[in-house]
């Protein structure tokens, strides 16, 4: 029966869609009261080309309700659900009913490996009854942010075919049962993963049961000798690794800089700057089989005597020769810098083969040969402390890179440099790896997530439920390890020598919206560094119980916590408050070792917290309404908690929608909403940068390798940055990340209403004066304080 | 906002070519410009690999879509390009003003490049590109796309003196045709196809690379309101109900034009892009400029493309996926170890 509905201009006409898409829609819109189907339908109706099939009507009608989101955060969920539809007629029509016939058909394909063949097909029955009925509730959990991520990017697909081969939970199945060796074990992650309590990174979600398991996210590699075999080694060491999906962290520190004199051709060096263009080049080429781009971050010490070309990488001006925009850049502080940024100093800069140790020492040994280097008038030249240190500032306010790592900082505390030697020299792509590594070792790590969002339970966080995760997560990733390709041995050999995971978390933005915590608040400081403490202590338990049960890592002799020293000792100031528990720790590990060099880092989650549906790691929200651009296109993020408040006040409705959009999703200007929420829902951009640095110098003791920390300030000055970024190493962060601004132009709104002309404001102005002054003079059309 | 004051009377659009900077008479011009300059970006950085193979992926009817919208966009920057250096620049009389052209210019140059990259990367065939670069003269829906901005071009094209009334109104309507109807709608509709496209993730580097672009143009629209703006304050009798109704009369046209193109765009329909609904967001965007310009509406249309709501958050990328084009150019200060943050 055709189906007659009225179009938003025009007359009634006749509908062509098969009527069974409007019962699909219907159905589920059940239990989404603020939905209204009919809309869906209509834009159904209204989208749809002559002829199309079934299939292109349920695409246009899963397109149409994300595009409703902004109306409602409901329609996220309608249109998450019919997209499970889709990949579910999907996998049917390619004939595959039941997990295991989908491991089998993806074994036949080359796309397994043989173990989960083996192991899916020895245990048919108990895999398939684990993602039977409940399938259709553990979907529902997915936003459609989160499932369209997953049926765009981590499904299976036919190699010519080009459709899915797994449904959502046949993949966490597949992700489970591949790091697993009989079904318990499987359900046991599967259990955690299909409650998106827990995430594994996104190398292990792609590859971990296929034919390619290369599982760890990140690869760290020492600079390479100053020669040219060695460079161009590392090219192909970089490209490698970039291959399957990892993210590269290398120096450049060894290598020499301009006009150095080269002895094989009395010439005299380029300087970094042309090789590190070849590099660019070649991350670009390597493109992770088009599911992610590859990435790479470069790392520097300011001492060298390119430190300013190095800086200029990036920027949109200049000759393009001496450019790398697909590069990240990074610079690895000493603290004598920074005490002589302090103490308005002269810095001076050297030609790495002119002191060659520099880079292999910390602390007051580098201090020491640093001063001897400079009596010794090995420097090349020498520059006012800030006037380097507000270029760094300009580069980071510019760009968002030049992200500024501390290395004094990042091996103090380390438990792999007990022993001369054995040096942090860079951090990795995400600045939230601190490993050893040297010429020959290439260190990685392995990474996952607990998602804290799914541990509040009746107003609190459960730290109970959260110590079960993390037991699980821990056990998990030391498995990840063994199961795991490495693309090069100085890589697998390094990862079997040290056996580094990285536990970090997502959501604890939520945790606080939740439980109703300002993110400044002295609340909000002491539950996040608390949850850090208890998945800590979890942990090293964990690894410790490994040990006891499969042994220690084989360089544990070589750690701080051989001699007794764990991470959290080198500071003495924590906020311990399960000392007693920290107590048994320390006798168990002298008695059993740990299994586990380095077990905690907070990485940016950015996909894998899409997935999960919660916010970005230990981020507050960037706005309370904002859009996410990624390889799947674009997707409108509402903050849900912030809706809920509005409904239960009357106020969700379109003057408040547009006034939200207008506002770019802050709320600060609205005078009706009480104080409380305002203040709660400050977005990243309004809340004190101070909180997010104290927040995570709380939380350090308890990250013994570091946090991926972005900072916000959306008008940056050099004074401001400069005062950030000295707190942040003051306050003794290991790393810091991005420096996010907001463009100083942007896109005269569309779908906002024009103003009147009286009243025009000009575009964006960005001294905070101004922005004020606007933000006044016209909230609904300012474009400046967005 | 503060009213500028004239100097000995003389308004924006006397005739001359004023060169004095202080005291400045425009100081938001000034200030509209330093902000263009914050926003630099250049072609190199849109990744345009990922287009290529999309390509491959899309039918017949989409690829259509594309080779015609790229070909317009090449034509139309150019084409505002030349109305910018012949018109525009020599009437607006102050020299902050002419600076944001000179800078708008020199984006309009960007734009031009970003096209030609796109169409030298999109069809290799030499025999395609020399079509697609020269579609203002037979592909008839860009063609008529042309014919009307020319002849709003022409209609000024013999000044060289505004010196009167009718002079003014002229020049205002060439303007208008530049703000409202070329960059505020015939543009605002390619950009709703490219949207499109990136909503169901398709060409990723036109997309990006579009985004600037519209960013770009969007300030373009902005500094021309505020010129007419400015005209309208300092000489409001030239805003009589024969220049609404001119106005009025030429978004009309536009949307008709515009609406042709989608025809020829969107052939028999693709899903979620068709002719109807291209026509009412066309209307929509026309009543906005009009409500910009203070005039009232005339369509009463209600935004069709939801997708399109998304253009107006803030956006938030990560750089696994695409490169962050939220960064700001010009940045000062010294260094301050006790500043709050």
């Amino acid at each position: 029966m055709a189906i007659t509905t009225v179009r938003t201009t025009g007359d009634p006409e006749t509908a062509e869609a098969a009527p069974a898409l409007h019962t699909h829609i219907r159905l589920a819109a059940e239990g989404l009261p603020d939905t209204d189907p009919a809309r869906v339908v209509r834009a159904v109706e209204s989208g749809r080309a002559p002829g199309a099939t079934a299939v292109e009507d349920l695409e246009l009608a899963v397109r149409a309700s994300a595009a409703l989101i902004g109306a409602d955060p409901q329609y996220s969920r309608l249109a998450a659900r019919l997209l499970a539809r889709l990949i579910r007629d999907e996998v049917l029509a390619g004939g595959l009913r039941t997990f295991s016939e989908s491991v089998a058909q993806g074994h036949r394909l080359g796309l397994h490996n043989d173990a989960l063949a083996a192991l899916a097909g020895a245990n048919a029955a108990a895999f398939d009854s684990l993602v039977g009925d409940e399938a259709d509730e553990a979907d529902d959990r997915f936003g459609y942010f989160g499932l369209r991520t997953v049926y765009d990017r981590y499904l299976l697909r036919h190699p010519t075919t080009r459709k899915v081969i797994e449904t959502p939970q046949w993949f966490l199945l597949r992700v489970a049962a591949g790091l697993s060796s009989g079904v318990d074990e499987a359900a046991e992650l599967y259990g955690l993963t299909s409650r998106l309590a827990y995430l594994p990174s996104s190398p292990t979600l792609f590859n971990s049961g296929t034919a390619h398991p290369q599982l760890s996210s990140c690869f760290l590699l020492d600079s390479p000798r100053d020669e040219l075999d060695a460079i161009y080694g590392r090219y192909t060491d970089i490209a490698r690794l970039s291959k399957f999906a990892g993210g590269i962290g290398v120096s450049w520190t060894r290598v020499r800089s301009r006009g150095s004199l080269i002895k094989g051709t009395n010439g005299r060096s380029n300087g970094i700057v042309p090789w590190l263009r070849t590099l660019d080049a070649s991350v670009a080429a390597v493109n992770q089989g088009g599911r992610r781009k590859g990435a790479a971050c470069v790392y520097l010490e300011p001492w060298h005597a390119d430190i300013d070309e190095f800086l200029e990488l990036r920027d949109n001006t200049g000759d393009e020769a001496q450019r790398t925009h697909n590069l990240n850049l990074a610079v690895w502080v000493p603290d004598e810098f920074m005490r002589r940024v302090e103490a308005d100093a002269e810095w001076s800069l050297f030609d790495p083969k002119d002191v060659p140790d520099l880079t292999d020492l910390w602390g007051e040994r580098f201090d020491a040969a640093y001063a001897a280097a400079e009596a010794a008038g090995l420097a090349k030249r020498s520059v006012p402390a800030r006037t380097l240190y507000a270029r760094m500032m300009r580069t980071l306010a510019q760009t968002g890179n030049g992200w500024m790592t501390f290395k004094d900082a990042a091996n103090r505390a380390c438990n792999q440099t007990a022993r001369e030697g054995n040096v942090v020299h860079l951090s990795n792509l995400c600045t939230e790896i601190l490993e050893v590594t040297d010429d020959e070792t290439t260190a990685v790590c392995n990474l996952g997530s607990v998602n804290l969002s799914e541990h509040v339970a009746d107003g609190e966080v459960d730290f109970a439920a959260l110590s079960r995760t993390v037991r699980t997560a821990v056990k998990f990733l030391d498995r990840t390890i063994d199961r795991s390709y490495y693309p090069t041995d100085a890589a697998g050999g390094s990862n079997r020598k040290w056996r580094p995971v990285g536990l970090g978390v997502m959501g604890l933005a939520d945790v606080f919206f939740k439980l109703r915590l300002p993110f400044d608040s002295p609340e909000a400081k002491e539950l996040s560094t608390r949850i850090a403490e208890e998945i800590a202590l979890t942990a090293y338990e964990t690894s410790a119980a490994l040990a006891e049960e499969l042994g220690r890592h084989p360089s544990y002799a070589d750690t701080r916590a051989a001699d007794g020293v764990l991470h959290v000792d080198h500071f003495p100031r924590a906020a311990v408050t399960q000392p007693a528990r920290w107590d048994a720790l320390r006798k168990t590990v002298a008695r059993t070792g740990l299994r586990n060099s380095l077990l905690i880092a907070i990485a940016p989650t950015a996909t894998i917290a899409a997935i999960a549906g919660s916010a970005e790691c230990i981020e507050p929200v960037v706005s309370n309404v904002f859009k996410r651009e990624t390889l799947s296109g674009e997707f409108l993020q509402v903050n849900p908690y912030l809706i809920a408040d509005l409904k239960r006040l009357g106020r969700w409705d379109e003057a408040t929608r547009g006034a939200l959009l207008s506002s770019e999703g802050s709320v600060q200007d609205f005078g009706w909403l009480p104080e409380e929420l305002k203040s709660l829902y400050r977005t990243a951009w309004e809340l004190p940068q101070k909180a997010l640095i104290e927040l995570a110098a709380a939380r350090t003791p308890f990250i013994d390798q570091s946090q991926s920390l972005n900072l916000f300030m959306a008008a940056p000055t050099i004074g401001k940055l400069s005062s950030m970024y000295a707190y942040a190493w003051r306050q003794g962060l290991k790393t810091t990340y991005y420096l996010r601004s907001r463009p100083a132009t942007r896109i005269q709104q569309t779908t906002v209403a024009a103003a009147a002309p009286v009243s025009l404001v000009e575009p964006s102005r960005f001294t905070p004066d101004e922005a004020v002054a606007c933000s006044l003079e016209n909230p609904e059309v300012c474009e400046a304080c967005q | 906002m503060t009213v500028p004051s004239q100097r000995n009377g003389q308004t924006l659009l006397d005739p001359g070519m004023d060169l004095t900077l202080r005291p400045m008479r425009y100081p938001d011009f000034y200030e509209q410009y330093r902000a263009a300059i914050r926003n630099t970006w250049t072609v190199e950085e849109v990744d345009l690999a990922a287009d290529v193979s999309d390509l491959a992926k899309l039918t017949p009817g989409e690829f259509h879509l594309v080779k015609r919208l790229v070909a317009f966009f090449a034509t139309g920057d150019t084409i505002v390009a030349n109305n910018l250096v012949l018109n525009l620049y020599k009437h607006v009389n102050a020299p902050e003003a002419r600076l944001y052209l000179s800078r708008q210019l020199f984006e309009e140059a960007v734009h031009v490049q970003f096209y030609l990259t796109l169409l030298d990367t999109y069809l290799p065939d030499h025999e395609d590109r020399a079509e697609a670069f020269a579609a203002i003269e037979h592909i008839p829906s860009i063609k008529e796309k042309g014919d009307f901005c020319f002849r709003w071009i022409d209609s000024i094209d013999g000044l060289d003196r505004l010196d009167t009334a009718a002079d003014r109104r002229s020049f205002l309507l060439n303007l208008i045709c530049f703000a409202a109807c070329i960059e505020g709608l015939f543009f605002y509709g390619a950009f709703a196809y490219v949207y499109w496209l990136r909503s169901r993730g398709l060409l990723d580097g036109l997309a990006t690379g579009t985004n600037w672009v519209f960013r770009d143009e969007s300030m373009h629209m902005n500094f021309a309101f505020s010129v007419i703006e400015t005209v309208r304050r300092e000489e409001p009798e030239l805003f009589d109900d024969a220049l609404t109704a001119e106005v009025t009369r030429m978004l009309e046209e536009a949307v008709d034009c515009e609406a042709n193109f989608a025809e020829d765009v969107c052939g028999e329909g693709l899903s979620g892009m068709n002719t109807g609904d291209m026509r009412r967001y066309l209307e929509y965007v026309a009543d906005q400029r009009l409500a910009r310009l203070g005039m009232p509406a005339r369509f009463g249309s209600a935004n069709p493309f939801d997708f399109m709501a998304l253009q107006d958050v803030q956006e938030l990328t990560n750089f696994f996926e695409r490169r962050v084009s939220a960064y700001q150019v010009a940045v000062s200060g010294q260094v301050s170890l006790d500043e709050d943050f």
